[in-house]
């Protein structure tokens, strides 16, 4: 097996694939090293139909929905991956094992599966206003003509309407918006009645950015309207970081390395040596490379940098949005039937501006409920489920779900550490604490009560605002923030880590603000700039 | 083999209290199959609480609708919880779960409905004290 290349990617989630794609494309000889789990039990047998079809037709429906050791009907749900569905559930398979995190305050959902989380993500897509890229410690001249390179790779649809500064800007190569369902165009129309008045309170409603396509390009079709986007991915309409990986495999200057888990690094006059763990035979395996771009998340960088640096800094700062979702009830939905053709993601989204600066601005993504079976929503009702399954049949159609993440920014009560543990697969163990100041609760309280307000005024009504503990919104940054200084345990600008010479890292460890908005999307921009960095570096 | 037809015997009561119908051997057969793969276990107040709902199927509606007021995630729930979730994944129940255009009038139904669940979360709550009693 060769084990020395000229560039060496770890990880192969939503930052990883973009930097492989760039290297490769600029013709240099590169390896991807991953555990790279992958879904075995469940690809296969999805049909490629539309969820109503499926459930009146399929015999074979309960292997999928609710997975083959029954593990798609979630009793305790606090624990980290219970929000998936069984035939995405390999994204956090062996996470436990391999990279375990230990805390009662912070419960961040990590993947070691081919894709990362880039293979479940929401695909949401947000192009960054420039007060938020100057919080963050990027510049906004770079970062443009990045997320227009990255939304050529990946497709976006959109549309520019009111939302169109939150999200697409000024953003070339977009793809017709996709359809919109019934559910949520009655709370559209309902917005555009009331623009002025809800505008003057700073809320302003529009079509998602969505990383799915509405016309067919590179072997992927556009958008089928099956509504099974929260189980398969058969038309490959919505982007998946896998879907690049598969597409590199190809290349004669590529290499895609399984079951390797990646230790630390070590540099030296002629590069760098890249330690690994091989998750098949647990033996250590040593690479070698001339420049190492690190992409395995902000939590899998953390543990690969404080290893490298011989744990002489075992606590990093972390930040992470804060989130919570809100069931409403949506009158004029009640006791409607829910359209055969339609797609299960956030269509609309909400966002209260109030200063109208695009900074801090706060956001709800909305949802209608159905593709994720109304049994698990007849479990939150207080009522028995006999009588509960009369009421939910009747109510599922006007359930609209607004999923509201706050901006955020470090403080010292949210870190991370590591603790050496001989127990553990790797020798050490990954705890934290993530906890928010009295002013920070306040002020989410706050944007929560506006943004129920405006919900109202669309002619939803918020029955219960449920808080999932910190690390629930999937959104991870601020480890290493960035600090052009080249001190350690931080990142430059271009990229660099601070104390070596040929160690990149191209995830969101740099970052220091985290807007409400997703931030994948900006990630993606930020690892293609990383890409170019390094290729210029040398 | 056994603990299957006792497990069968449970679905067909569950499947009963849950959509008022005889379901089918096949769901039957994927409820006994989740059984065994879930292993649920009962304390001795749970055991007691399920011989009483298993017998009948308004105890069974009654102690369920107590217990989602007070203790919605008891273990006795889960049972029914399975099987809820193993008739909505069942091309044959698809009707019982799937959303329909319902007449104005169905709301006077759901009124109802819920006043039946207030009903019974009261009679059921009746039940569980002094179950909770004679166990202590
Ligand atoms: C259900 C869900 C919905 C989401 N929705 C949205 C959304 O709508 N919008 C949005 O902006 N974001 C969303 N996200 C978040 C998004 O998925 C992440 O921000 C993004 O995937 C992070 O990219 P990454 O490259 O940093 O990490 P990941 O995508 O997680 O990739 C990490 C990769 O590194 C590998 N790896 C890790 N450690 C090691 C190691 N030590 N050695 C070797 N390989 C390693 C893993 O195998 C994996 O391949 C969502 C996430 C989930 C799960």
């Amino acid at each position: 097996m060769q084990l020395s290349y000229d560039y060496i990617v770890v990880g192969s989630g939503a930052t990883g694939a973009i930097v492989a794609n760039s290297l490769v494309e600029a013709g240099v000889n590169i390896a991807v090293l991953d555990v790279g789990v992958e879904d075995e039990l469940y690809k296969e047998i999805i049909p490629n139909k539309d969820f109503i079809s499926i459930r009146k037709e399929d015999e074979n429906q309960q292997d999928y929905f609710l997975g083959k050791q029954f593990e798609g009907i979630p009793w305790e749900t606090s624990k980290v991956g219970s929000q998936l569905t069984p035939p995405r559930n390999f994204l956090t398979q062996l996470t436990e094992k391999l990279i375990p995190f230990e805390s009662d305050s912070f419960k961040p959902m990590e993947s070691m599966a081919k894709g990362g989380l880039g293979g479940g993500w929401g695909l949401g897509c947000y192009e960054f206003s420039k007060p938020e890229l100057d919080a963050i410690g990027l510049k906004e001249s770079e970062m443009l003509p990045a997320y227009d390179a990255v939304a050529n790779h990946i497709g976006v649809s959109g549309i520019k309407d009111d939302a169109a500064p939150y999200c697409l800007r000024d953003l070339k190569n977009v793809q017709p918006v996709s359809e919109l369902e019934q559910n949520l165009s009655g709370v559209f129309t309902s917005y555009n009645k009331q623009k002025k008045n809800l505008n003057n309170k700073g809320i302003f409603v529009g079509r998602s950015a969505l990383a799915v396509i509405t016309k067919e390009r590179d072997n992927r079709s556009a958008v089928q309207y099956k509504d099974m986007d929260f189980w398969s991915d058969t038309d490959k309409s919505s982007y998946r970081s896998w879907m690049t990986i598969d597409q590199l495999k190809g290349k004669s200057n590529f290499v895609y390395h399984k079951n390797c888990l990646v230790l630390k690094f070590k540099e030296h006059d002629l590069g760098v040596d890249v330690i690994v763990k091989r998750t098949d035979t647990s033996e250590e395996q040593i690479f070698s490379c001339k420049k190492l771009i690190l992409s395995p998340g902000v939590l899998g960088t953390a543990r690969i940098v404080i290893r490298s640096f011989d744990y002489k800094k075992e606590q990093l700062p972390v930040i992470c949005n804060p989130y919570c979702y809100i069931p409403c009830l949506q009158w004029r939905m009640l006791g409607k039937e829910i359209e055969q053709k339609k797609t299960s993601l956030g269509q609309l989204v909400m966002y209260l501006d109030e200063k109208n600066d695009n900074f801090d601005v706060g956001m709800a993504a909305l949802f209608s409920y159905r593709s994720l079976l109304l049994f698990k929503l007849i479990k939150e009702t207080p009522l028995n489920y006999a009588d509960a399954r009369i009421i939910m049949q009747y109510l599922q159609s006007s359930f609209t779900i607004a999923g509201i993440h706050h901006p955020e920014k470090g403080s010292a009560s949210k870190f991370i550490r590591m603790e050496q543990n001989a127990n553990t697969y790797t020798g050490d163990i990954l705890t934290g604490q993530y906890i928010l100041s009295e002013q920070e609760i306040k002020t989410n309280e706050s944007r929560e009560k506006k943004i129920k307000s405006a919900l109202n005024s669309l002619g939803c009504k918020p029955l219960k605002t449920i808080y999932t503990p910190h690390g629930g919104s999937i959104h991870y940054a601020g480890t290493l923030p960035f600090n052009d200084n080249g001190e350690n345990f931080s990142i430059h600008s271009n990229g660099k880590l601070g104390g070596t010479k040929n160690v990149f890292v191209a995830d969101g460890s740099g970052f220091k603000y985290l807007p409400a908005k997703g931030l994948t999307f900006t990630l993606m921009a930020n690892a293609y700039n990383v890409a170019k960095n390094v290729l210029k570096n040398g | 083999m056994e603990n299957k037809s006792v497990h069968i015997f449970e679905a067909e009561r569950i499947g009963n209290y849950l959509l008022g119908i005889n379901v089918q051997d096949s769901e039957k057969n994927t409820y006994a199959d989740a059984m065994q793969k879930l292993n649920i276990q009962f304390s001795k107040y749970e055991q007691a609480l399920w011989e009483k709902m298993i017998k009948s199927k308004s105890k069974m509606a009654c102690i369920d609708a107590a217990l989602a007021m007070k203790e919605p995630n008891n273990n006795v729930r889960r049972k029914l919880f399975t099987m809820l979730a193993i008739l909505e994944a069942s091309p044959n129940y698809t009707s019982y779960f799937l959303s329909r255009n319902f007449s104005f009038f169905y709301i006077f139904k759901i009124g109802l409905v819920g006043i039946r669940a207030v009903w019974r979360a009261a009679i059921g709550i009746f039940i569980i004290n002094s179950i909770k009693r004679k166990c202590n």
